[in-house]
Protein backbone atom coordinates (compact mmCIF):
# COMPACT_ATOMS: atom_id res chain seq x y z
CA UNK A 1 0.00 0.00 0.00
CA UNK A 2 2.68 2.68 1.14
CA UNK A 3 4.27 2.35 -1.97
CA UNK A 4 1.53 2.86 -4.41
CA UNK A 5 0.79 6.01 -2.81
CA UNK A 6 3.57 7.64 -2.69
CA UNK A 7 4.80 6.60 -6.33
CA UNK A 8 5.39 9.40 -8.39
CA UNK A 9 3.66 7.77 -11.46
CA UNK A 10 -0.03 8.80 -11.44
CA UNK A 11 -2.25 5.92 -11.03
CA UNK A 12 -5.41 5.21 -13.73
CA UNK A 13 -9.04 5.12 -11.98
CA UNK A 14 -8.86 1.33 -12.89
CA UNK A 15 -5.70 0.73 -11.19
CA UNK A 16 -6.92 2.80 -7.78
CA UNK A 17 -10.13 1.19 -7.79
CA UNK A 18 -9.09 -2.17 -8.45
CA UNK A 19 -6.81 -1.37 -4.64
CA UNK A 20 -9.97 0.03 -3.33
CA UNK A 21 -12.22 -2.84 -4.13
CA UNK A 22 -9.28 -5.27 -2.99
CA UNK A 23 -8.64 -3.56 0.22
CA UNK A 24 -12.68 -2.90 1.40
CA UNK A 25 -13.57 -6.50 0.60
CA UNK A 26 -10.39 -7.92 2.05
CA UNK A 27 -11.36 -5.97 4.90
CA UNK A 28 -14.88 -5.83 5.84
CA UNK A 29 -16.71 -9.73 5.44
CA UNK A 30 -18.34 -11.17 6.57
CA UNK A 31 -20.24 -8.36 8.81
CA UNK A 32 -23.43 -7.90 10.30
CA UNK A 33 -25.07 -4.28 10.35
CA UNK A 34 -28.25 -2.76 11.64
CA UNK A 35 -29.93 0.18 10.33
CA UNK A 36 -33.93 1.15 9.13
CA UNK A 37 -34.90 0.71 5.77
CA UNK A 38 -35.42 3.21 3.22
CA UNK A 39 -36.16 3.58 -0.36
CA UNK A 40 -36.85 0.36 -1.09
CA UNK A 41 -37.27 -0.79 -4.49
CA UNK A 42 -37.60 -3.94 -6.33
CA UNK A 43 -36.55 -4.01 -9.99
CA UNK A 44 -38.17 -5.63 -12.59
CA UNK A 45 -37.89 -7.65 -14.40
CA UNK A 46 -34.59 -9.25 -12.35
CA UNK A 47 -36.46 -9.35 -9.44
CA UNK A 48 -33.17 -7.74 -7.43
CA UNK A 49 -33.63 -5.41 -4.41
CA UNK A 50 -32.32 -2.38 -3.86
CA UNK A 51 -32.30 -0.22 -0.48
CA UNK A 52 -30.22 1.86 1.67
CA UNK A 53 -29.80 0.85 5.09
CA UNK A 54 -29.82 4.08 7.43
CA UNK A 55 -29.25 5.45 10.89
CA UNK A 56 -29.50 8.93 11.75
CA UNK A 57 -26.03 10.24 10.45
CA UNK A 58 -25.29 7.89 7.73
CA UNK A 59 -26.45 5.53 5.15
CA UNK A 60 -25.18 2.50 2.80
CA UNK A 61 -26.45 0.96 -0.45
CA UNK A 62 -27.47 -2.22 -0.21
CA UNK A 63 -27.89 -5.00 -2.66
CA UNK A 64 -30.42 -8.17 -2.20
CA UNK A 65 -29.95 -10.87 -5.06
CA UNK A 66 -33.26 -12.46 -6.10
CA UNK A 67 -32.66 -15.48 -4.75
CA UNK A 68 -31.68 -14.55 -1.46
CA UNK A 69 -34.55 -11.84 -1.49
CA UNK A 70 -36.70 -15.34 -1.96
CA UNK A 71 -35.05 -16.99 1.32
CA UNK A 72 -36.49 -14.17 3.58
CA UNK A 73 -38.62 -15.06 6.14
CA UNK A 74 -40.46 -11.61 6.08
CA UNK A 75 -41.27 -8.68 3.66
CA UNK A 76 -39.08 -6.00 3.95
CA UNK A 77 -40.73 -2.54 4.21
CA UNK A 78 -39.74 1.14 4.57
CA UNK A 79 -38.95 1.78 8.12
CA UNK A 80 -37.90 -1.43 9.24
CA UNK A 81 -34.90 -1.82 11.00
CA UNK A 82 -33.18 -4.79 9.94
CA UNK A 83 -30.00 -6.51 10.96
CA UNK A 84 -28.34 -7.24 7.31
CA UNK A 85 -25.46 -9.74 7.38
CA UNK A 86 -22.61 -9.94 4.13
CA UNK A 87 -19.95 -8.16 2.86
CA UNK A 88 -18.79 -5.36 1.35
CA UNK A 89 -18.80 -4.96 -2.65
CA UNK A 90 -17.20 -2.35 -4.15
CA UNK A 91 -18.80 -1.60 -7.99
CA UNK A 92 -16.07 -0.34 -10.15
CA UNK A 93 -17.92 1.12 -13.29
CA UNK A 94 -18.97 3.43 -11.31
CA UNK A 95 -17.27 3.61 -8.43
CA UNK A 96 -19.85 2.69 -5.63
CA UNK A 97 -19.70 0.48 -2.58
CA UNK A 98 -22.46 -1.06 -1.04
CA UNK A 99 -23.36 -3.95 1.30
CA UNK A 100 -23.80 -7.42 -0.78
CA UNK A 101 -26.80 -8.91 1.70
CA UNK A 102 -26.14 -12.65 2.43
CA UNK A 103 -29.03 -12.91 4.69
CA UNK A 104 -31.37 -10.28 6.47
CA UNK A 105 -33.11 -10.48 10.03
CA UNK A 106 -35.92 -8.33 11.30
CA UNK A 107 -34.99 -6.21 14.63
CA UNK A 108 -38.06 -4.28 15.16
CA UNK A 109 -40.04 -1.09 13.87
CA UNK A 110 -37.34 1.50 13.20
CA UNK A 111 -36.62 5.14 14.89
CA UNK A 112 -38.43 6.89 12.22
CA UNK A 113 -41.50 5.01 12.66
CA UNK A 114 -41.83 5.00 15.95
CA UNK A 115 -41.74 8.57 16.14
CA UNK A 116 -44.43 8.67 13.33
CA UNK A 117 -46.78 6.09 15.17
CA UNK A 118 -46.04 8.06 18.76
CA UNK A 119 -47.22 11.59 16.99
CA UNK A 120 -50.05 9.41 15.30
CA UNK A 121 -51.45 8.66 18.13
CA UNK A 122 -50.80 11.77 20.13
CA UNK A 123 -52.37 14.59 17.76
CA UNK A 124 -55.26 11.78 17.33
CA UNK A 125 -56.11 11.62 20.64
CA UNK A 126 -55.94 15.92 20.86
CA UNK A 127 -58.55 15.62 18.09
CA UNK A 128 -56.49 17.30 15.44
CA UNK A 129 -58.05 14.41 12.84
CA UNK A 130 -61.80 14.73 14.29
CA UNK A 131 -64.47 14.59 11.21
CA UNK A 132 -66.06 17.29 12.90
CA UNK A 133 -63.27 19.88 12.66
CA UNK A 134 -62.97 18.82 8.94
CA UNK A 135 -64.12 22.00 6.69
CA UNK A 136 -66.26 21.65 3.22
CA UNK A 137 -64.77 22.43 -0.03
CA UNK A 138 -66.36 25.07 -1.62
CA UNK A 139 -67.68 23.32 -5.86
CA UNK A 140 -66.89 25.51 -8.06
CA UNK A 141 -63.56 27.46 -6.41
CA UNK A 142 -62.25 31.19 -7.88
CA UNK A 143 -59.23 31.60 -6.03
CA UNK A 144 -56.91 28.55 -5.15
CA UNK A 145 -53.55 28.94 -3.30
CA UNK A 146 -51.12 25.75 -3.88
CA UNK A 147 -47.99 25.77 -1.60
CA UNK A 148 -45.45 23.91 -3.39
CA UNK A 149 -42.17 23.89 -4.66
CA UNK A 150 -41.75 26.45 -7.03
CA UNK A 151 -38.98 24.06 -9.67
CA UNK A 152 -40.89 20.77 -9.15
CA UNK A 153 -43.10 18.74 -11.51
CA UNK A 154 -46.08 18.97 -9.10
CA UNK A 155 -47.24 22.49 -9.90
CA UNK A 156 -46.48 21.46 -13.49
CA UNK A 157 -49.20 18.26 -13.37
CA UNK A 158 -51.43 20.82 -11.23
CA UNK A 159 -51.92 23.03 -14.14
CA UNK A 160 -52.22 20.94 -16.94
CA UNK A 161 -54.81 19.12 -14.79
CA UNK A 162 -56.79 22.08 -13.85
CA UNK A 163 -56.18 23.59 -17.53
CA UNK A 164 -58.09 20.53 -19.08
CA UNK A 165 -60.59 20.08 -16.41
CA UNK A 166 -61.81 23.92 -15.10
CA UNK A 167 -59.56 26.33 -15.62
CA UNK A 168 -61.95 29.35 -14.10
CA UNK A 169 -59.82 29.95 -11.10
CA UNK A 170 -57.00 31.75 -10.49
CA UNK A 171 -54.16 29.66 -9.05
CA UNK A 172 -51.82 31.61 -6.58
CA UNK A 173 -48.31 29.61 -5.92
CA UNK A 174 -46.71 30.09 -2.73
CA UNK A 175 -43.21 28.91 -3.54
CA UNK A 176 -41.29 26.77 -0.68
CA UNK A 177 -38.51 24.63 0.21
CA UNK A 178 -40.42 21.07 0.57
CA UNK A 179 -37.55 18.98 1.97
CA UNK A 180 -34.69 19.66 4.30
CA UNK A 181 -33.67 22.01 7.09
CA UNK A 182 -36.24 24.71 7.35
CA UNK A 183 -38.60 23.25 5.41
CA UNK A 184 -41.03 22.54 7.94
CA UNK A 185 -41.01 26.82 8.84
CA UNK A 186 -41.54 27.59 5.24
CA UNK A 187 -44.65 25.55 4.93
CA UNK A 188 -46.19 26.77 8.16
CA UNK A 189 -44.96 30.51 7.46
CA UNK A 190 -47.32 29.84 3.89
CA UNK A 191 -49.92 28.25 5.53
CA UNK A 192 -50.23 31.13 8.06
CA UNK A 193 -49.49 33.80 4.98
CA UNK A 194 -52.09 32.11 2.71
CA UNK A 195 -54.56 32.60 5.48
CA UNK A 196 -53.94 36.79 6.20
CA UNK A 197 -53.20 37.17 2.26
CA UNK A 198 -55.81 39.80 0.66
CA UNK A 199 -57.44 37.61 -1.64
CA UNK A 200 -59.95 35.01 0.21
CA UNK A 201 -58.73 31.58 -0.98
CA UNK A 202 -61.41 28.68 -1.09
CA UNK A 203 -59.08 26.20 -0.99
CA UNK A 204 -54.78 25.61 -0.24
CA UNK A 205 -53.30 22.69 -1.59
CA UNK A 206 -50.09 21.32 0.27
CA UNK A 207 -48.44 19.71 -2.67
CA UNK A 208 -45.02 17.64 -2.98
CA UNK A 209 -44.15 14.74 -5.67
CA UNK A 210 -42.77 11.33 -4.60
CA UNK A 211 -39.68 10.75 -2.26
CA UNK A 212 -38.74 8.48 0.21
CA UNK A 213 -39.91 8.91 3.25
CA UNK A 214 -37.13 11.46 4.39
CA UNK A 215 -37.51 13.30 1.99
CA UNK A 216 -41.55 13.43 2.78
CA UNK A 217 -40.48 14.13 6.44
CA UNK A 218 -41.54 17.40 6.57
CA UNK A 219 -45.30 16.47 6.16
CA UNK A 220 -45.00 14.79 9.26
CA UNK A 221 -44.10 17.33 11.66
CA UNK A 222 -45.92 18.32 14.36
CA UNK A 223 -45.55 22.19 13.63
CA UNK A 224 -46.95 21.30 10.08
CA UNK A 225 -49.60 19.74 11.87
CA UNK A 226 -50.59 22.41 13.95
CA UNK A 227 -50.25 25.03 11.25
CA UNK A 228 -52.87 22.73 8.91
CA UNK A 229 -55.39 22.25 12.12
CA UNK A 230 -55.38 26.23 12.79
CA UNK A 231 -56.07 27.22 9.24
CA UNK A 232 -59.11 28.72 8.46
CA UNK A 233 -58.89 27.75 5.11
CA UNK A 234 -59.68 24.21 3.77
CA UNK A 235 -56.60 22.52 3.42
CA UNK A 236 -56.00 19.67 0.98
CA UNK A 237 -52.94 17.36 1.81
CA UNK A 238 -51.24 16.19 -1.27
CA UNK A 239 -47.83 14.18 -0.53
CA UNK A 240 -46.10 11.95 -2.73
CA UNK A 241 -47.44 8.56 -3.66
CA UNK A 242 -51.05 6.66 -3.30
CA UNK A 243 -48.71 4.54 -0.67
CA UNK A 244 -47.63 7.50 1.38
CA UNK A 245 -49.52 8.70 4.10
CA UNK A 246 -47.86 11.54 6.11
CA UNK A 247 -49.36 13.44 9.17
CA UNK A 248 -50.42 16.30 7.24
CA UNK A 249 -53.06 13.75 5.63
CA UNK A 250 -54.59 13.25 8.25
CA UNK A 251 -55.03 16.69 9.87
CA UNK A 252 -55.80 18.33 5.91
CA UNK A 253 -59.38 18.56 5.52
CA UNK A 254 -59.09 16.22 2.52
CA UNK A 255 -56.34 13.97 1.33
CA UNK A 256 -55.15 13.61 -2.05
CA UNK A 257 -53.10 10.57 -2.98
CA UNK A 258 -51.27 12.42 -5.43
CA UNK A 259 -51.02 16.20 -6.81
CA UNK A 260 -52.42 15.31 -9.77
CA UNK A 261 -55.11 13.63 -7.89
CA UNK A 262 -55.96 16.44 -6.27
CA UNK A 263 -56.75 18.90 -9.15
CA UNK A 264 -59.12 16.03 -10.10
CA UNK A 265 -60.92 16.24 -6.66
CA UNK A 266 -61.19 19.28 -6.30
CA UNK A 267 -62.15 20.66 -9.28
CA UNK A 268 -65.15 20.12 -11.43
CA UNK A 269 -65.08 18.28 -14.95
CA UNK A 270 -65.70 20.81 -17.91
CA UNK A 271 -67.35 17.89 -20.17
CA UNK A 272 -69.31 16.74 -16.95
CA UNK A 273 -70.85 20.90 -16.83
CA UNK A 274 -71.09 21.29 -20.86
CA UNK A 275 -73.19 18.06 -21.00
CA UNK A 276 -75.70 18.50 -17.68
CA UNK A 277 -75.95 22.66 -19.25
CA UNK A 278 -77.20 20.12 -22.72
CA UNK A 279 -79.76 18.73 -20.37
CA UNK A 280 -80.91 21.83 -18.46
CA UNK A 281 -81.73 23.48 -22.16
CA UNK A 282 -83.27 20.45 -23.35
CA UNK A 283 -85.72 21.04 -20.06
CA UNK A 284 -86.05 24.68 -20.12
CA UNK A 285 -87.31 24.03 -24.09
CA UNK A 286 -89.07 21.34 -23.72
CA UNK A 287 -91.06 22.56 -21.17
CA UNK A 288 -91.68 26.38 -22.08
CA UNK A 289 -92.65 24.83 -25.91
CA UNK A 290 -94.57 22.05 -24.30
CA UNK A 291 -97.04 25.02 -22.29
CA UNK A 292 -97.04 27.21 -25.18
CA UNK A 293 -98.45 24.09 -27.22
CA UNK A 294 -100.97 24.10 -24.39
CA UNK A 295 -101.84 26.87 -24.64
CA UNK A 296 -102.43 26.95 -28.35
CA UNK A 297 -104.53 23.56 -27.92
CA UNK A 298 -106.72 25.30 -25.14
CA UNK A 299 -107.06 28.34 -27.70
CA UNK A 300 -107.90 26.27 -30.36
CA UNK A 301 -110.49 24.04 -28.63
CA UNK A 302 -112.35 27.12 -27.28
CA UNK A 303 -112.54 28.37 -31.00
CA UNK A 304 -114.25 25.56 -31.82
CA UNK A 305 -116.66 25.38 -28.46
CA UNK A 306 -120.40 25.51 -28.95
CA UNK A 307 -120.78 28.79 -27.00
CA UNK A 308 -118.96 30.73 -29.70
CA UNK A 309 -121.08 29.37 -32.59
CA UNK A 310 -123.88 30.35 -30.62
CA UNK A 311 -124.96 33.62 -32.07
CA UNK A 312 -124.75 32.30 -35.57
CA UNK A 313 -127.53 29.51 -34.45
CA UNK A 314 -129.50 32.00 -32.94
CA UNK A 315 -129.57 34.12 -35.99
CA UNK A 316 -130.34 30.97 -37.82
CA UNK A 317 -133.14 30.42 -35.76
CA UNK A 318 -134.54 33.90 -35.71
CA UNK A 319 -134.24 33.59 -39.60
CA UNK A 320 -136.03 30.24 -39.63
CA UNK A 321 -138.95 31.35 -37.56
CA UNK A 322 -139.23 34.40 -39.31
CA UNK A 323 -139.69 32.82 -42.60
CA UNK A 324 -142.38 30.27 -40.81
CA UNK A 325 -144.02 33.67 -40.12
CA UNK A 326 -144.32 35.05 -43.41
CA UNK A 327 -145.63 32.41 -44.69
CA UNK A 328 -148.27 31.79 -41.99
CA UNK A 329 -149.13 35.33 -42.91
CA UNK A 330 -149.18 35.04 -46.19
CA UNK A 331 -151.51 32.19 -46.16
CA UNK A 332 -153.87 33.98 -43.80
CA UNK A 333 -154.10 36.71 -45.80
CA UNK A 334 -155.23 34.69 -49.25
CA UNK A 335 -157.77 33.05 -47.16
CA UNK A 336 -159.18 36.02 -46.28
CA UNK A 337 -159.50 37.44 -49.36
CA UNK A 338 -160.65 33.91 -50.73
CA UNK A 339 -163.81 34.28 -47.51
CA UNK A 340 -164.17 37.96 -49.50
CA UNK A 341 -163.97 36.71 -52.61
CA UNK A 342 -166.32 33.92 -52.09
CA UNK A 343 -168.83 35.74 -50.01
CA UNK A 344 -169.20 38.46 -52.23
CA UNK A 345 -170.12 36.30 -55.42
CA UNK A 346 -172.64 34.41 -53.24
CA UNK A 347 -174.19 37.76 -52.66
CA UNK A 348 -173.80 39.24 -55.48
CA UNK A 349 -175.30 35.73 -57.32
CA UNK A 350 -178.77 36.46 -54.81
CA UNK A 351 -178.78 40.10 -56.03
CA UNK A 352 -179.31 38.72 -59.44
CA UNK A 353 -181.96 36.20 -59.06
CA UNK A 354 -183.55 38.63 -56.87
CA UNK A 355 -182.98 41.99 -59.07
CA UNK A 356 -185.16 43.72 -61.82
CA UNK A 357 -183.64 42.00 -64.66
CA UNK A 358 -183.76 38.30 -63.53
CA UNK A 359 -187.64 39.52 -63.06
CA UNK A 360 -188.14 40.83 -66.44
CA UNK A 361 -186.56 37.97 -67.83
CA UNK A 362 -188.82 35.46 -66.53
CA UNK A 363 -191.38 37.80 -68.13
CA UNK A 364 -194.00 39.53 -66.19
CA UNK A 365 -197.76 37.60 -66.12
CA UNK A 366 -200.28 40.29 -65.32
CA UNK B 1 -73.15 46.60 -4.12
CA UNK B 2 -69.85 45.55 -5.91
CA UNK B 3 -69.76 42.61 -3.97
CA UNK B 4 -73.07 41.15 -5.31
CA UNK B 5 -72.19 42.14 -9.03
CA UNK B 6 -69.08 40.27 -8.72
CA UNK B 7 -71.43 37.35 -7.66
CA UNK B 8 -73.55 37.40 -10.21
CA UNK B 9 -70.84 37.14 -12.79
CA UNK B 10 -69.71 34.04 -11.87
CA UNK B 11 -69.86 30.62 -13.45
CA UNK B 12 -71.51 29.33 -10.13
CA UNK B 13 -74.15 31.92 -9.62
CA UNK B 14 -75.30 31.31 -13.27
CA UNK B 15 -74.78 27.37 -12.66
CA UNK B 16 -76.97 27.80 -9.60
CA UNK B 17 -79.48 29.65 -11.34
CA UNK B 18 -79.82 27.57 -14.31
CA UNK B 19 -80.49 24.63 -11.70
CA UNK B 20 -83.43 26.91 -10.07
CA UNK B 21 -85.17 27.65 -13.31
CA UNK B 22 -84.94 24.02 -14.31
CA UNK B 23 -86.76 23.18 -10.61
CA UNK B 24 -89.12 25.67 -11.48
CA UNK B 25 -90.18 25.27 -14.51
CA UNK B 26 -90.39 20.76 -14.21
CA UNK B 27 -92.18 21.34 -10.62
CA UNK B 28 -94.40 24.12 -11.28
CA UNK B 29 -95.15 25.55 -14.17
CA UNK B 30 -98.70 24.80 -13.97
CA UNK B 31 -99.30 27.68 -11.20
CA UNK B 32 -97.14 30.31 -13.53
CA UNK B 33 -98.42 32.56 -15.73
CA UNK B 34 -97.14 32.84 -19.17
CA UNK B 35 -95.19 35.72 -18.93
CA UNK B 36 -93.60 34.37 -15.75
CA UNK B 37 -92.63 31.30 -17.88
CA UNK B 38 -91.16 33.19 -20.79
CA UNK B 39 -89.10 35.06 -18.37
CA UNK B 40 -87.64 32.61 -16.84
CA UNK B 41 -87.41 30.78 -20.51
CA UNK B 42 -85.46 33.75 -21.33
CA UNK B 43 -83.29 34.34 -18.16
CA UNK B 44 -81.78 30.33 -18.35
CA UNK B 45 -81.29 30.64 -22.27
CA UNK B 46 -78.79 33.88 -21.61
CA UNK B 47 -77.74 31.81 -18.41
CA UNK B 48 -76.75 29.14 -20.25
CA UNK B 49 -74.59 30.92 -23.12
CA UNK B 50 -72.92 32.91 -20.72
CA UNK B 51 -72.03 29.28 -18.59
CA UNK B 52 -71.06 27.21 -21.82
CA UNK B 53 -68.51 30.65 -23.00
CA UNK B 54 -67.30 30.47 -19.63
CA UNK B 55 -66.28 27.16 -19.84
CA UNK B 56 -64.81 26.60 -23.54
CA UNK B 57 -62.97 29.70 -23.54
CA UNK B 58 -61.52 29.96 -19.75
CA UNK B 59 -57.48 30.28 -19.59
CA UNK B 60 -55.87 29.19 -15.85
CA UNK B 61 -54.66 32.68 -14.18
CA UNK B 62 -51.58 31.80 -12.39
CA UNK B 63 -49.96 34.34 -9.94
CA UNK B 64 -46.59 33.43 -8.03
CA UNK B 65 -46.27 35.24 -4.43
CA UNK B 66 -43.14 37.07 -3.34
CA UNK B 67 -41.10 34.29 -1.44
CA UNK B 68 -41.04 37.20 1.24
CA UNK B 69 -44.24 36.21 2.61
Amino acid sequence: MEEIFSNDIPLTVSELTREIKISLESQFTPIAVTGEISSFKRAYPSGHCYFSLKDANAQISCNLWKTRYQHLKFEPKEGMTVIVRGRISVYEPRGSYAIDVASMSEAGIGDFQIAYQKLKARLFAEGLFNESNKKPLPEFPVNIAIITSESGAVIEDFKRVAENRYPLFTLYLFPVTVQGKGSAESVCRAIASANKYKVKFDIIILARGGGSPEDLWTFNEESVARAIFASEIPIVSAIGHEIDYPISDFVADMRAPTPSAAAEMILPDRNELLESLKQSKAVIRNSVTGIIQEYKEFLNNTEKNYVFKRPKDMMNEFKLRLDEKYEKLGREVSDRIKKLKEGLEYTGSILEKIGPDATLRRGYTI
Amino acid sequence: MVKKKEEENSFEYSYRRIGEIVDELESSIEEKSLEEIISAYQEGLTLLKICREKLEEAELKIEKINSQF
